[in-house]
């Protein structure tokens, strides 16, 4: 019994590791991928009329960059206060914003991340600020739902145990509630990461340089070679983020 | 020692628990019955004040529970519930040892008592230490959820139906283990039940309860044969009353000594119920049953006369 469980745990670093294979996989092609300048050839072969087939305004790393920091800044603002207002209302004393709140975070979601854009830009004007605000509050909504659904999903005998066992409302937070929830909320960041990844492409509309440059300048100039090489690093992107998550989330 | 001094809880209109006295002595298991939303749990978790009565005082040692901080009243209390309430993320043993940790005892010290607590209640340590809840059987679970309330050793525990979803044997099971876990540890325990047998086996004292009110208590043979009303009589078995008694006494407390008769043919232990020896003498049609002990040996003898005698001495 006790030697099985011992095993189990000496090889679990290696195993561990080779979980990680596919997302660590996605990555690296991510990152051969950015270094495409490379491949001018190829992208001749679809645009042999253009001057340019390889889009030279920025490099692909510093674009890559700019697009991670701008989903990054964004999700981490939608964590705290998503997971934060999810958790606010579901204590005694929020219990009354509950209905608003859910209710709010069912109706965001099916507005348009375009419009947010749109309301936004007027509002901050142009450069980065926007698209963050944008993808704040489009990617609020997942956290917010699945907070809400994860605690909300709870046996009531559990609650029920913890609070006669003698916890206080932190110990309850922290200790079970958060815990039991984390699957449902880290699917919740998940969905938020990933669609915001895509969505963060709108920015280059608004000015703010990341990896949507390539996509609006080509199509701008009808140049499919562009579209094609941030099309490509936005889906890598997210393939590595998503399939990181999905990690997460199988080991509990 | 718990006392509640005309306790009352209100929900909205409704009046659950409506100007209930009742004293509890320590070391004494104090069985609420009653039927179904009639306030049993409510005044089960006013003592620990998972619920805040609106009228009236509860004591504990002479001491109001609103004069305790609510946190460190809940960790002197043990509390047991039919669902067992175990986080499902946590392994048996740390689902045990959870309050000596919120007590902030030393690592090594939870450790002991874990293991103290699980071999107590028959759950190998080596087997079920690191199982989690989702992996026991319910009678299993239902022994972790009571070890977790015995684990900081507290005087009172309080158990809303704690067997109430278990099969009959293992209800039985349990049952006998709390008795022999209360003759050793002389617990103050607030039991509720649905299960007649299961109150009247259990109970130093039954407390009726009806509509949010007390209707009547005492010891099981005392309301068996006193019933204050048709309802408590009914709650009690109506007609089945003298098994329910015969039932709660032993063999042993109406056997002769052998006599210069031959053996009878058929046997029962002196442990077993007076309810069982008449079972075995209607089954096998007979009057008379040999009395042994543990090794099956003869040490006396029962007849029907003496099964029934025994009320009017
Ligand atoms: N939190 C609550 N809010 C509103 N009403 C409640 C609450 N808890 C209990 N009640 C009501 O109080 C009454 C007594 O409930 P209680 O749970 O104490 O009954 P019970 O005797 O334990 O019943 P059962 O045997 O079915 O468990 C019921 O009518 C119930 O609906
Ligand atoms: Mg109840």
């Amino acid at each position: 019994m006790k030697s099985t469980a011992l095993d189990a745990r000496r090889i679990t670093p290696l195993a561990r590791a080779r979980r990680w294979l596919t997302p660590l996989a996605w990555l690296a092609l991510l990152l051969l991928s950015a270094g495409m300048g490379q491949l001018e050839w190829l992208f001749r072969l679809i645009e042999p009329d253009v001057r340019a087939v390889v889009y030279r305004r920025s490099g692909f790393f510093a674009l890559l960059g700019q697009h991670i920091l701008v989903v990054g800044v964004a999700s981490l603002l939608a964590v705290v206060l998503g997971v934060g207002a999810a958790i606010a209302v579901t204590r005694p004393a929020g219990r009354d914003f509950l209905p608003l709140v859910s209710q709010l975070a069912s109706i965001g979601q099916t507005f348009p991340p375009v419009a947010v854009l749109a309301l936004a830009v007027p509002v901050l004007g142009f450069g980065t600020l926007p698209i963050i605000v944008a993808l704040l509050l489009y990617g609020l909504l997942p956290i917010v739902r699945n907070t809400l659904a994860g605690i909300g999903s709870i046996p009531a005998e559990v609650h029920e145990a913890a609070r006669g066992m003698g916890m206080t409302a932190g110990q309850v937070l922290r200790q079970v509630e958060l815990p039991l929830a984390a699957p449902v909320i880290l699917a919740g960041i998940r969905t938020s990461v990933t669609i915001n990844i895509a969505t963060a492409a709108l920015g280059a509309t608004v000015g703010a340089s990341n990896l949507g440059d390539p996509i609006i300048t080509g199509i701008v100039n009808g140049n499919t070679a562009y579209i094609v090489q941030g099309a490509v690093l936005i889906g890598l992107l997210a393939l590595a983020v998503d399939s990181g998550f999905e990690r997460l989330l199988r080991r509990g | 020692m718990i006392e509640l001094f005309d306790v009352t809880k209100r929900f909205g209109d409704e009046t659950a628990v409506d100007g209930i006295t009742l004293r509890i002595e320590k070391g004494e298991l104090c069985v609420l019955v009653g039927t179904s939303g009639c306030g049993k749990s409510t005044t089960l978790r006013m003592v620990n004040r998972l619920i805040e009565h609106d009228g009236g005082e509860i004591h504990l040692d002479g001491q109001p529970v609103r004069s305790f901080d609510e946190v460190t009243l809940r960790r002197r209390i043990g509390y047991v519930i039919q669902s067992t309430g175990l986080f499902p993320h946590w392994t048996v043993a740390r689902n045990i040892g959870l309050v000596p940790r919120l007590l902030k005892w030393p690592r090594a010290r939870v450790r002991e008592r874990v293991e103290e607590l699980m071999r107590l209640l028959g759950l190998p340590v080596a087997e079920f230490a690191d199982k989690y809840p989702r992996q026991l059987s319910g009678g299993q679970a239902q022994r972790v959820g009571v070890a977790r309330a015995l684990a900081a050793d507290p005087d009172i525990l309080l158990m809303d139906e704690p067997f109430g979803a278990l099969d009959p044997i293992t209800r039985e099971t349990l049952q006998h283990e709390l008795r022999e876990l209360q003759a050793r540890l002389h617990k103050t325990i607030v039991f509720v039940t649905h299960d007649m047998d299961e109150a009247l086996s259990l109970a130093d004292r039954l407390v009726v309860m009806h509509q949010g009110r007390i209707v009547q208590q005492g010891g099981p043979i005392e309301l068996l044969h006193d019933p204050a009303n048709a309802f408590v009589e009914s709650l009690l078995g109506g007609m089945d009353r003298g098994l329910k008694e015969a039932a709660l006494i032993k063999v042993g407390e109406r056997m002769l000594p052998l006599g210069p008769r031959l053996l009878a043919s058929e046997r029962i232990a002196y442990g077993a119920s007076l309810s069982q020896a008449l079972s075995v003498m209607l089954w096998h049609q007979v009057d008379r049953l040999t009395v042994v002990d543990e090794e099956d040996i003869p040490i006396g003898e029962l007849s029907l006369r003496r099964l029934l005698g025994a009320r009017a001495s």
